[in-house]
């Protein structure tokens, strides 16, 4: 039982840490069009740039002015480079963020080394906050958890209850109306995907100290985000929370299911057949939990084109 | 510091073809390794060890009185990549193929040496593995013109067992975590096979994903409830990083039984939570002697950092290389590649960790092992922290050797 | 019509003559050009005729290329399928799976198609490892070539005659394939799908018959590659694969039918050939990917066809300076760049910063490039970049300026006749 409590907070956690890096890219997603692979090199600079600024202001104000930094990036990239290559189509602007990762991912090899780098809590926070089932929970963990909440609150409200939202959801879904209004959207643009890379940013300053920051981030978190952002539905931020969970909470409890296929026909007696056939059928659900959310993500392609919570069209 | 340039001996072998045959032949030796994308940090560390060891070849009169030429290929990350800058290498005359990084690679290469040398009688290529440690390789894949200057997973694991067993810090249930695919399924067959020797239970067995999985928490969860003692596991780079960090964020007990703790920023980025953790290793400074310091000194000296990881080794099997290359003797101005392969079976150096000899029946290397524990009172700190690997027991090549595998059945040229 | 021909005529000649030409590993390169221009081009049929963008690709020249190497184990080149025909079996193996992918993809267009595409392609990638029997774990199945009709198929120049076999055959079929009525209605498909729709084709059907041909086409280049490398790995399966062909084909061009063959070649060889030059080959590949989405969106053959349609403008005598500058600008900014980032990489090596950190009396020692020693504390080190981006910079501002002049004052004659 404990077992399962402590899976789940782990599973929960990990889809909260999903979620900031994926809120970003969906937002982006619904608004632009634009599939932009570089997002995870954004989460990746967001634990490089805060470990470079560790040393100079502190943990805390590191993690404050990393993802400003990472925002400013976003900007650039969105106004200097995506602009130019908008009016070529839909595959220019992804091949333009494929190659845009590749200089960040080489970039920061040049810089810091293929190794990863002493990026790491700082003592005062690696305690643990309380024990379950003989083993203690960190509190560090409770931390990244609260942030992304935080982070969920404050965007939904300024979604919501701002002007300026209104403004940024009315550019995702008429653009061309917004201006016609007489809204700078273009400004919208590149406003919405600095606040995306900078949240980006934020989650890699926030979990690049719990995890290893090395230059292979990106690559290992980055087919993870589109999974969310597809099964969650493009431009929403309730279905990009909803599916981080979700993927966040199978992938950890599956890791404790050590059943296959062939178990499941063992139920009725076929059990002896089925580890004859082999190959998929002994195949242990707990050395598959990293290809679940795929096989997720291609049922809700067939079923619900538009996600969970995406809009019908 | 010596970084000798590709293009420019690209060129030279092309000049001493024109050169004519009569002319002394350079040997060519060839590094095909994983230069960049993702695993580069591996390849490279060879690179360096590689490049190391042919200087002192050169520094001591190369070969036939010329010195050996070392090229220097990218196999951009992949087997297809591989395959494809070997048979460049083939065009380019090298002789000595040299490899680590990778297992999957090294059973490429090693294939693919094969069915050169098949095809091409009298221009024969030998494949020397300074790392890649899948048991195949000695094993279903052996092969005449195929030698291993590294370990293997039951060397690995029996060494790690003994000393883990004398200093009390085995217990008798373990825990065997491991990687999902060849290196990692034969550590955790050798985990298995070595309980009865270690006189312990092995708990549970898990595989997982090869670097896919950030998050080990679930992992952490279930050896907790296995109420293991200790943990073996073969994992490397973040793999091993983020389950050691998962287990001190749950505050687990177990200790630590690994193969690659030494990886460089692995000691970094762990902290404190690695002392008390156990590696077993082909080389420590500490247990090396006079002999040990002097060569770190040196290999200090001339590449800019100490030798960790696997550049001991590579520098211990290019001497055994360079060993054979001296007892080997030239015909028609050339190096007669089975001749030396010849002389390689019967090598025996002397090394700062003991006495390194090659198997003939597998051409798998006899090395001795040490194994460390991680502490703060270790002679050399590593990575910049104030902790280093303290040896905890020394084996000897024969102390240290397992059996050669029934599957290898070795065709050996007539 | 008579020169195009002329044309195709004079490289089929060249290509066959390469093995004269060319030494054992420069043929072994020009073997993967054509298999990845092979690819690039199977790959066009569904993206730029269909206007299908599939982000998985590289699914079917894997099963492809594992169907051929189960296929050279199993049958042992004689009999049914000699070696010169195992590509056939990428071929079945990738129409098959191809036609179940493309009948679930086509059901949805536009982005929703690329995420199923992708999405298939990663559960391959992920299922691949754990089925051993399937894909021979990590380090891939591997066969042998036997002999066949006379040849022993041992010497790279066979197999290079082979492979330019196969892949002249297959590209002419492609290309008649665009003159077929279908293939003329998946140019349909790229226009107008809700026309084609209301006209009475059967949109889906239609959609997945281009997806399974692609598919098997794309099947003979991953055959063609194992019966080259005797080997079949699940890194094959890999997104960077899929997304290598789609950068291939953007950076050759998809108007043109030969355009993405030729970006696969081209790219194809500056990785085999920079990537034993510097360590630093990825961002050198980057750094072109960006440059050529930014400046020469319609690829390489959008470049040559913009030229042709430029001088047919302004003329010859106002094109050739403009494009001599636009060529010298280019060189000067790519040496500038690379002197940079070389520079770079050796300052910030850990190898330097530990030489530097022994002698503290010598902070900053000299590095090594193109064989001579640089420091990098003294001005003129990153004086040269500098100088040389910025002549190029300028060369480039000159180059477009001429140009706009050109073109205005052929409009200002035009207006005045």
């Amino acid at each position: 039982m404990d077992q399962i409590i402590v899976s789940l907070m782990n599973g929960v956690i990990y889809g909260l840490l999903l979620f900031m890096v994926s809120a970003g890219l969906t937002l982006i997603f619904g608004m632009m069009g634009v599939l932009n692979f570089a997002h995870a090199s954004f989460y990746m600079l967001g634990a490089y740039f805060a470990y470079t600024l560790q040393g100079v202001i502190g943990f805390w104000l590191a993690l404050v002015v990393s993802p400003v930094l990472v925002g400013l990036v976003g900007v650039v990239v969105e106004r200097f480079f995506l602009r130019r290559v908008h009016h070529h189509g839909h595959a220019h602007e992804l091949l333009l963020t494929f190659g845009l990762s590749f200089i960040v991912a080489e970039s920061i090899k040049l810089f810091f080394g293929n190794f990863p780098v002493d990026y790491r809590i700082p003592a005062s926070l690696d305690v643990s906050a309380f024990s379950v089932g003989g083993a203690q929970y960190p509190l560090y963990r409770l931390l990244m958890g609260g942030i992304a909440i935080a982070m969920f609150v404050l965007i939904y409200l300024l979604l919501t209850h701002t002007r300026v939202g209104i403004v940024v959801r009315s550019a995702i879904y008429k653009p061309r109306m917004a201006e016609a209004l007489g809204h700078n959207v273009p400004l919208v643009f590149m406003g919405v995907f600095g606040v995306g890379a900078a949240l980006a940013g934020l989650a890699g300053a926030v979990a690049g100290a719990f995890y290893t920051t090395n230059p292979n981030m990106a690559l290992e978190l980055g087919v993870m985000v589109f999974v969310v952002v597809v099964v969650g539905g493009l431009g929403s931020l309730g279905g990009a929370m909803l599916a981080s969970l979700l993927i966040g909470v199978v992938t950890s409890l599956a890791v404790a299911v050590d059943r296959s296929l062939a178990d499941l026909f063992a139920l009725f007696g076929a059990g002896d057949w089925a580890t004859g056939v082999g190959g998929l059928m002994t195949l242990k659900v707990s050395s598959l939990s990293a290809t679940i959310p795929f096989a997720l993500m291609l049922l809700i392609l067939l079923v619900r084109p538009s996600g969970l919570m995406g809009e019908k069209g | 510091m010596h970084q000798p340039k590709p293009l420019r001996l690209a060129i030279v072998p092309a000049l001493a073809l024109l050169c004519g045959i009569a002319s002394a032949a350079p040997v060519k030796v060839g590094v095909l390794e994983t230069l960049s994308g993702p695993q580069a940090s591996s390849g490279q560390a060879y690179r360096a060890a590689v490049r190391y060891a042919i200087d002192q070849i050169n520094a001591a009169g190369g070969w036939n009185g010329e010195p050996v030429q070392l090229l220097e290929y990218d196999n951009q990350g992949g087997p297809a990549g591989a395959a494809d800058k070997l048979k460049a290498a083939a065009a380019d005359g090298v002789q000595l193929i040299v490899q680590g990084a990778s297992s999957a690679i090294g059973g490429q290469i090693t294939e693919d040496v094969r069915k050169y040398n098949l095809r091409n009688p009298g221009k024969e290529m030998v494949y020397l593995n300074v790392g890649a440690e899948a048991l195949e390789l000695t094993g279903e894949k052996c092969n005449f013109h195929h030698f291993r200057f590294g370990g293997d997973p039951q060397v690995r694991t029996k060494a790690l067992v003994g000393a883990m067993k004398q200093a009390n810090a085995l217990g008798t249930r373990v825990y065997a975590i491991n990687q999902n695919y060849s290196w990692g399924q034969d550590m955790e067959k050798a985990i298995v096979d070595n309980a009865a020797a270690g006189g312990y239970q092995v708990v549970e067995k898990t595989l997982h994903d090869v670097n896919k999985v950030q998050d080990f928490a679930p992992y952490v969860a279930k050896i907790g409830a296995s109420k293991a003692d200790s943990v073996l596991t073969g994992n490397w780079s973040n793999d091993l990083l983020l389950l050691m960090k998962a287990s001190k964020s749950a505050g687990l007990k177990a200790r630590f039984g690994t193969v690659y703790l030494d990886q460089p920023g692995n000691l970094a980025n762990a902290g404190d939570l690695a002392i008390g953790h156990f590696v077993v290793q082909t080389f420590n400074p500490e247990a090396g002697g006079a002999e040990g310091e002097r060569f770190v000194n040196d290999y200090k000296a001339k590449t800019g950092h100490e030798p960790v990881f696997i550049e001991p080794q590579t520098v211990f099997g290019m001497a055994m290389v360079a060993d054979a290359l001296k007892r080997t003797k030239p015909e028609n101005g050339a190096l007669n590649v089975n001749a030396f392969a010849k002389a390689l079976e019967t090598t025996t150096i002397k090394t700062p960790m003991g006495e390194m000899s090659m198997r003939a029946a597998d051409h798998q290397a006899q090395l001795p092992m040490v194994v460390s524990t991680v502490t703060k009172d270790a002679r050399f700190k590593v990575d910049g922290t104030d902790m280093g690997f303290k040896p905890v027991k020394r084996f000897s090549a024969q102390e240290a050797s397992t059996p050669a595998q029934a599957s290898c059945a070795m065709k050996r040229p007539g | 019509m008579k020169t195009g021909l002329l044309l195709i005529l004079a490289g089929v000649a060249a290509l066959a003559a390469l093995p004269f030409l060319l030494s054992q590993g420069l043929l072994n390169a020009a073997i993967q050009m054509l298999i990845a221009a092979l690819f690039a081009s199977a790959y066009n049929l569904l993206c730029g005729q269909a206007g299908m963008l599939s982000f998985g690709h590289a699914a079917y020249f894997g099963v492809g290329a594992f169907g051929t190497v189960h296929a050279m184990n199993a049958i042992g080149g004689a009999g049914l399928l000699p070696t010169p025909l195992m590509p056939l079996a990428g071929a079945a193996c990738g129409l098959v799976f191809g036609a179940i992918a493309g009948w679930f993809a086509t059901q949805r267009t536009g982005t929703y198609f690329a995420m199923i595409t992708l999405a298939i392609a990663e559960l391959v990638h992920s299922l691949a490892p754990h089925l051993k029997g399937l894909f021979g774990g990590e380090a891939g199945m591997s066969t042998m070539r036997m002999p066949a009709w006379g040849f022993d198929f041992g010497s790279t120049t066979q197999v290079y005659y082979l492979t330019l076999a196969w892949v002249l055959a297959s590209v002419g079929l492609l290309y008649l394939f665009t003159r077929t009525p279908m293939g003329r209605l998946s140019y349909g498909l790229r226009e107008n799908s809700h026309r084609l729709r209301f006209l009475g084709y059967n949109v889906h059907g239609l959609g997945m018959m281009v997806f399974a041909i692609s598919a098997m086409f794309s099947g003979i280049a991953g055959g063609l590659q194992v019966v080259s490398n005797e080997s079949a790995n699940y890194v094959v399966f890999d997104p960077a694969l899929s997304a290598a062909v789609v950068l291939n084909t953007y950076i050759g061009g998809v108007t043109m039918f030969l355009g993405p063959a030729l970006g696969a070649a081209l790219m194809t060889f500056f990785g085999y050939a920079v990537s034993d030059l510097t360590q630093s080959w990825l961002l050198y590949q980057g750094i072109l990917f960006v440059g050529v989405m930014m400046f020469m969106p319609s690829g390489l053959t959008g470049l040559i066809g913009t030229t042709g349609r430029l001088r047919q403008r302004i003329g010859l005598s106002k094109l050739l300076p403009v494009v001599l500058l636009s060529i010298a600008a280019a060189l000067l900014l790519s040496m500038g760049g690379t002197f940079a980032v070389e520079l770079l990489q050796r300052v910030f090596s850990q190898d330097y910063r530990a030489l530097a950190r022994l002698d503290p009396g010598n902070p900053w020692p000299p590095v090594t490039l193109l064989s001579r020693a640089w420091s990098p504390a003294s001005m003129a080190t990153w004086a040269v970049p500098v100088v040389l981006i910025g002549a190029g910079a300028v060369l480039a501002w000159v180059g477009r300026r001429s140009l706009n002049q050109a073109v205005e004052q052929t409009v200002d004659q035009g207006a005045a006749t």
